[in-house]
């Protein structure tokens, strides 16, 4: 009886939301979570016989996710999935909302859900996961989240009171000393041929969560990712189970990598289609979650062989007569990682247009910003335009890292007229914004483009 | 002239918002003016072994502060030194706190600070976030983004840095901000602090270059590009 009032409320709650017109996705979950508080509880508990996998981390959760689904489609397991915009309590019961029948019934044999870091300890004792992954851990949003290490005590605390099989980055010692012992799968990189970061600042989360002991890393690719003891010999990086064990090349459109899944004992090659160390974590994270289901290796990566890029992660698209290359920056590691991965092997010619926003889903501190190694690229002598709410802080930015080649235009749509009209725009404009930064120009750039590639767009939601 | 010494005391642990841009900020516009500076950095168990020019320290995350608390105790005497010779300091939030007289955490435990400002601390449950706007008698308005739940009290002798226009502050009440205290600053605002509020990154190289030549004046910097971005952060909501 319970159950029907819930859905029933729910539905209304539906109804409601279209009537008011208003279309935010997380809008009916918000009025049903209101009516029925253990609403999330009541959709999830006898659906999805095969699991629900949550995502979670700093970096990577959308990326991951979507490959994750790829791998679920390969094997034919149907399943249902949440948006980037929905991943807090309300927007995950709106995505469930959206899926059941009037019995509150899912067809569906899976569902992965990316959940933001603040809601895991509140989403994931109710819809008690077969799964959780956590990509890493950084310093992100720090307005929103709190500090890093009670993130990082919220999440041991909910795992601990659960019986989910843990997926973690041996390579984040943060995200590392999570582990539940034997419940949990590690992966990590253990050869590198990235190239450093010369202005790191990055520094976060060197040190044990439980001792305070300094890590000592025998290699360090970024932030605090990389191959790590301390002193003591106390903590060690764990041994991933599924790992690189060689990197044969790393380029701005692909990597080549050798992968070896301890449960398989064998070692495949993956040409990963899409660029970036970070991508290749993301890939090593879906692996894993992927044998931890127990899917075929052969065709886990047969599916990662036709990734393609999230949603505005180095998603190209046309406009114009230009290509703009989205790539979305959240936080100093994500920024270095496109500094390193797209900026620093040096294009010729090519025009930046970085967009700072300040909204609450941007982070309203922009401090940020300078613990992105800019420096790193202060001889790159090609047009920056700066643009977003925050543009004078960007550019501010630009100026302590010996750059002065920069305009300002606060406004997007004519911060792209400049790069259009200018007659030195040649090639690839790369397009650096942030969250709700990336959201607009989207929509500015697909509403006008010649939709060539419209097919693989998602359909854009305000959230 | 030898060159401006700065010490940022333990930034491995004590850099959580963009603390960088405040060494970045004093580094730059000391390189765009020709004077020479050397950057210094001291860890837990490093030794406070000779003379700086200027003392900065930025904020951590909880149990960072924790474990600085301990070590920060041992270089007392050296800053309180530094301090007493008018030679300037910069703290920001964690690092604000911890130069004050002590700190009751959360769990009420008391983290001993080193007393150079007459202030405390107490851990609230109150957030304090968000832009804020701070007149002070002698910079003008400053801006900055604040993060913090712990409340400062300054003592009745003690002199905030400004008046708060916009924001929190040094807690929900007194509408008082920081504290300036012979040159040394405590302060809540990050944002990063300096590059945005480049009256107070001159004063800091200012008094530093004081300690060696008495009557210098710095030569002005084309800050036009400071002011607008200066001028957009004041105008953003809190």
């Amino acid at each position: 009886m319970k159950r029907r009032i819930a859905i029933y409320s729910a539905k209304l709650a539906k109804i409601a939301s279209k009537l008011s017109g208003k279309g935010g996705t997380a809008l009916p979950g918000l009025v049903a979570d209101r009516i029925d508080p253990d609403l999330l509880r009541k959709l999830t508990k006898d659906n999805f016989p095969k699991g629900i996998v949550v995502v979670t981390g700093t970096n990577g959760k959308t990326t991951v996710s979507s490959m994750l689904s790829g791998i679920l489609n390969t094997n034919n397991i149907s399943h249902l999935r949440n948006s980037a915009g929905s991943n807090m309590k309300r927007g995950i019961i709106s995505t469930l909302l959206e899926d059941i029948d009037k019995n509150g019934n899912s067809s569906k044999e899976m569902a992965i859900f990316e959940v933001d870091e603040a809601y895991v300890p509140i989403v994931c004792p109710i819809i008690k996961p077969k799964i959780i992954l956590v990509t890493n851990l950084f310093r992100d949003q720090l307005d929103r989240y709190g500090e890093l290490d009670k993130i990082a005590d919220s999440f041991k605390q909910t795992f601990d009171g659960l019986d989910a099989d843990i997926v973690l980055n041996a390579d984040d010692p943060l995200v590392s000393s999570l582990s539940q012992d034997n419940k949990t799968t590690f992966f990590g990189i253990s050869d590198y041929i990235g190239e450093k970061i010369v202005h790191d600042h990055t520094a976060d989360s060197v040190f044990d969560i439980k001792s305070g002991e300094k890590l000592q890393y025998i290699q360090r690719y970024y932030g605090h990712i990389g191959i790590y003891r301390s002193k003591n010999g106390q903590v060690v990086r764990p041994k991933p189970q599924v790992e690189v064990v060689k990197m044969n090349n790393l380029t701005k459109e692909f990597s080549d990598i050798d992968v070896k899944i301890t449960t398989e004992d064998k070692k495949m090659n993956l040409r990963l289609p899409i660029p970036g160390v970070y991508n290749i974590y993301n890939a090593l994270a879906s692996i894993a979650v992927a044998d931890s289901l127990s899917l075929p290796s052969k065709k886990t990566l047969q599916s990662l062989l036709n990734t393609s890029a999230a949603f505005g992660r180095a998603e190209d698209i046309r406009y114009r007569n230009l290509n703009f290359k989205l790539l979305l920056v959240k936080n100093p590691t994500g920024f270095n990682q496109v500094i390193q991965t797209f900026l620093k092997p040096k294009p010729q010619n090519n025009t930046l247009l970085i967009v700072i926003n300040d909204k609450i889903a941007d982070g309203r501190d922009v401090s940020w910003l300078w613990d992105v190694a800019i420096e790193d690229i202060s001889s790159y002598s090609s047009n920056i335009v700066c643009s977003g709410t925050r543009a004078y802080d960007m550019a501010l930015r630009l100026k302590y890292a010996g750059i002065n080649s920069y305009k300002i235009e606060i406004d997007i749509s004519k911060a792209l007229d400049l790069i259009c009209n200018n007659k030195n725009t040649k090639n690839e404009v790369y397009v650096l914004p942030t969250y709700t930064a990336m959201l607009e120009l989207r929509t500015k750039l697909t509403n006008q483009s010649n939709l060539n590639n419209l097919s693989t767009l998602e359909k854009v939601k305000k959230s | 002239m030898r060159p401006v010494k700065i010490l940022h005391l333990y930034p491995d642990r004590m850099s959580i918002y963009g603390d960088y841009g405040n060494i970045i900020s004093l580094i730059k516009r000391m390189e765009w003016r020709n004077i020479k500076h050397e950057y210094h950095s001291l860890s837990i168990g490093d030794k406070f072994d000779q003379e700086y020019d200027i003392i900065f320290m930025g904020g951590g995350q909880d149990k960072g502060q924790v474990y600085v608390a301990q070590d920060l105790q041992l270089q007392s005497a050296k800053i309180h030194e530094h301090f007493n010779l008018n030679k300037p300091i910069l703290t920001i939030c964690g690092g604000y706190q911890l130069f004050g007289r002590y700190f009751i955490t959360s769990d009420l435990s008391e983290l001993p600070g080193i007393g150079i400002f007459d202030a405390v601390t107490r851990a609230t449950n109150t957030r304090m976030i968000g832009n804020i706007l701070i007149e002070s008698d002698k910079f003008g308005h400053l801006v900055g983004f604040e993060n913090h739940s712990g409340a400062t009290q300054l003592s009745g002798t003690e002199k905030p840095l400004g008046k708060v226009i916009k924001g929190f502050g040094n807690n929900a009440d007194s509408k008082n901000e920081g504290v300036l205290s012979k040159n040394a600053i405590g302060t809540y605002l990050h944002g990063s602090f300096l590059p945005k509020n480049p009256v107070v990154s001159d004063y800091i190289i200012e008094q530093a270059v004081r300690i060696q030549a008495p009557e210098y004046k710095l030569d002005e910097l084309d800050d036009s590009l400071e002011k607008l971005a200066f001028d957009r952060a004041k105008k953003r909501p809190q």
